[in-house]
């Protein structure tokens, strides 16, 4: 078995690159990529200006991107035109495109080895070696595979199927299912959190707390109406839900899952990445915007974007990695 | 400025008080993703219906083809304008065309094969949305010339499409009255051409509402032609009326163009007479241009059950 610590370490890298303080140069130089889905096209906004810099055309309707492992591409998923986008991660030009059924989540296991890739329209959830994206495995799971996470040894995947209220835990080892339950109304957003799998339930107001080992709902934290997606705070400490139809993010506590604190997003919070000087930037689905918010004052800045922005990216600094 | 601006966030907004307050309380959350398109194309659609009113309506009034005493039959064209252009039919565009779309390239991506777009084709089009646009809309016209023609050249076919010449107060409103049948046939053939030339639904809204806005206008009970030239550019409501003459009605028609007259004059099927002829079709029973909706609809049954077994 090859030794995954050289990804792990250039990932760790990325993560000081992506939390580290900068400086007003560093900042300048950085942008923003925001994913318009409702117009194929990716909006490129100064990180310091807060204006957008330029649009870039793609093909349909994109909709999520991921770094690769060894953060010399972002990933970006084209689903209606079926390709996978290959972009600089710093300038965001388009390098490449390949032929890809369907890609609309993409999430590299966390040994940098398998990219797993969400068919929501086509109910499959692929399995590809990273690097060739080679198609490993197809897994046909009714219905709208949507979000997905792993397990640290990246033995398990779980994937959320929005249409038929399941969470499903792939074994990506053998190929097959280990289980699949339900766990509440069209789930959406998987997180794997102190071994345990956290599911935004968008259909109901809270995140599923599910046993990885069966399935099992051990209990549920209200967060809000719609619950969407979740993502981990750079320190750690804060996990923030996404609420859809409430309009808000809601922030709980890492450890115990205690609900913290509620900001007001309006407009349809989808995605979200951390900026270096501790804001959020959102993308706001049905606002044609991206909204900043700052935690610590609940000052929420608008950015005019493209129509239903859904995947949001903070570029990497354009200098050589070290 | 952006003009499709205050549209999409008509959109948004009904998106975010009306449509995903109803799907959570329906428990119809998974559809969430797809709502959204359908909000945009509904609210499209009430901008088409709204802006069509607002130029064609004066127009009617200024110069019009004919005058009635009273124009009940009129009100039913509303309903079926209406129902096309802001409920129903966008929701089935939506629900199947993408689910449908989705489906077909997703499996054509799997065999290695790519469905065929124009951007692919001529890479230069990316990033050049008015071009492609315009592009597109000649393929999708001259195959509407054809489903038009054809609707005419079947008698089955005519029985259902029958119901949209039927009118005899013929005005902008006209333009979406069709059977419900003919419809869902109008709806799958313009689905495998766009699905043939990788049409995307909502890439172009803007332009998709000027196209339409032209079909209503065509429709229009007004006196006005483009001239020589422009009638030889763009379907007029003087050359689409000859297409709806009473003496036209049926198999051997005129004027079949949706929105160019291109196709008519290539395939010898234009008329350019300066004429405005009355309109309706007198084969057909008066339920299909005076009774109700649902009267219509059940005489374009009748009419299709007669004519497949007579």
């Amino acid at each position: 078995m090859r030794s995954s610590m050289p990804k792990i370490l250039l990932g760790l890298c990325f993560s000081w690159l992506l939390a580290a303080p900068l400086t007003g140069a560093e900042a300048a130089d950085r942008s923003v990529l925001v994913v318009n889905s409702g117009e194929a096209s990716l909006s490129v906004i100064g990180l310091a200006s807060q204006t957008e810099t330029g649009r870039i055309p793609v093909l349909r309707e994109p909709h999520h991107v991921m770094l690769t492992p060894d953060g010399k591409d972002l990933l970006l998923g084209d689903t209606a035109a079926n390709e996978l986008l290959f972009l600089d991660p710093s300038s965001f030009a388009i390098r490449k495109r390949i032929t890809m059924a369907d890609p609309y989540q993409l999430g590299f296991s966390p040994d940098g080895r398998m990219l797993v890739v969400t068919g929501l329209a086509r109910a499959q959830v692929d399995v590809y070696e990273a690097g060739t994206y080679r198609l490993l495995h197809r897994f046909p799971l009714q219905s709208m595979p949507s979000h997905i996470d792993f397990t640290p040894d990246s033995g398990t995947a779980f994937v959320s199927l929005q249409g038929t209220g399941k969470l499903v835990a792939l074994d990506l080892r053998a190929m097959t299912v280990k289980w699949d339950v339900i766990v509440g109304k069209a789930p959406a957003g998987v997180m794997y959190q102190n071994g345990r799998v956290l599911v935004a339930i968008m259909g109901e107001d809270n995140v599923a707390v599910v046993n990885p080992a069966n399935g099992a709902v051990e209990r549920r934290v209200r967060t809000g109406r719609g619950a969407h997606q979740l993502f981990r705070s750079p320190d750690g400490k804060l996990i923030y839900v996404n609420n859809r139809v409430d309009s808000s993010t809601v922030t709980l506590d890492a450890t115990s899952l205690a609900p913290i604190h509620t900001y007001p997003i309006p407009g349809g919070p989808d995605d979200l990445v951390f900026a270096p000087d501790g804001r959020i930037w959102f993308t706001l689905r049905f606002a044609r915007q991206v909204g900043v918010l700052d935690p610590r004052t609940g000052k929420l800045e608008l950015i005019a974007v493209g129509r239903s922005p859904h995947g949001i990216f903070l570029g990497l600094p354009a200098r050589p990695v070290s | 400025m952006n003009v499709t601006l205050p549209f999409d966030l008509v959109a948004g907004w009904l998106q975010q008080h009306a449509v995903l307050p109803l799907l959570y309380a329906l428990d119809l959350m998974d559809w969430e993703e797809i709502s959204f398109g359908w909000s945009l194309f509904a609210v499209y659609g009430l901008a088409q219906v709204i802006i069509a009113y607002a130029i064609c309506l004066p127009l009617e009034r200024w110069r019009p083809v004919e005058r009635w005493p009273d124009q009940k039959a009129v009100s039913v064209d509303i309903v079926y304008t209406l129902i096309a252009r802001v409920g129903l039919l966008p929701l089935l565009t939506f629900v199947v065309f993408t689910q449908v779309q989705y489906a077909l390239n997703g499996w054509l991506a799997d065999h290695n094969l790519v469905a065929p777009t124009l951007e692919r084709l001529v890479p230069q089009l990316l990033g050049q949305p008015v071009l492609t646009f315009l592009i597109y809309a000649i393929i999708l016209d001259f195959a509407e010339y054809w489903r038009h023609r054809l609707s005419h050249i079947f008698n089955w076919w005519y029985a259902l499409h029958a119901l949209h010449h039927a009118q005899r107060q013929m005005t902008f409103w006209s333009d979406d009255r069709n059977h419900l049948l003919d419809e869902v046939i109008g709806f799958v053939w313009f689905m495998a051409v766009a699905l043939l030339i990788g049409v995307p639904p909502m890439q172009f809204p803007l332009l998709v509402l000027l196209l339409r806005l032209l079909e209503s206008l065509s429709h229009a009970n007004v006196r006005l032609n483009f001239g020589w030239l422009g009638e030889r550019l763009l379907v007029s409501p003087r050359f689409h009326r000859a297409h709806h003459g009473m003496l036209a009605a049926g198999v051997r028609s005129v004027n079949y163009g949706a929105v160019l007259p291109w196709w008519d004059m290539l395939f010898h099927t234009a008329d350019f007479s300066a004429d405005y002829a009355q309109t309706g079709d007198p084969t057909a029973e008066e339920a299909m241009a005076t009774g109700s909706y649902a009267a219509q609809q059940w005489a374009g049954l009748r009419r299709l059950v007669r004519t497949v077994a007579p």
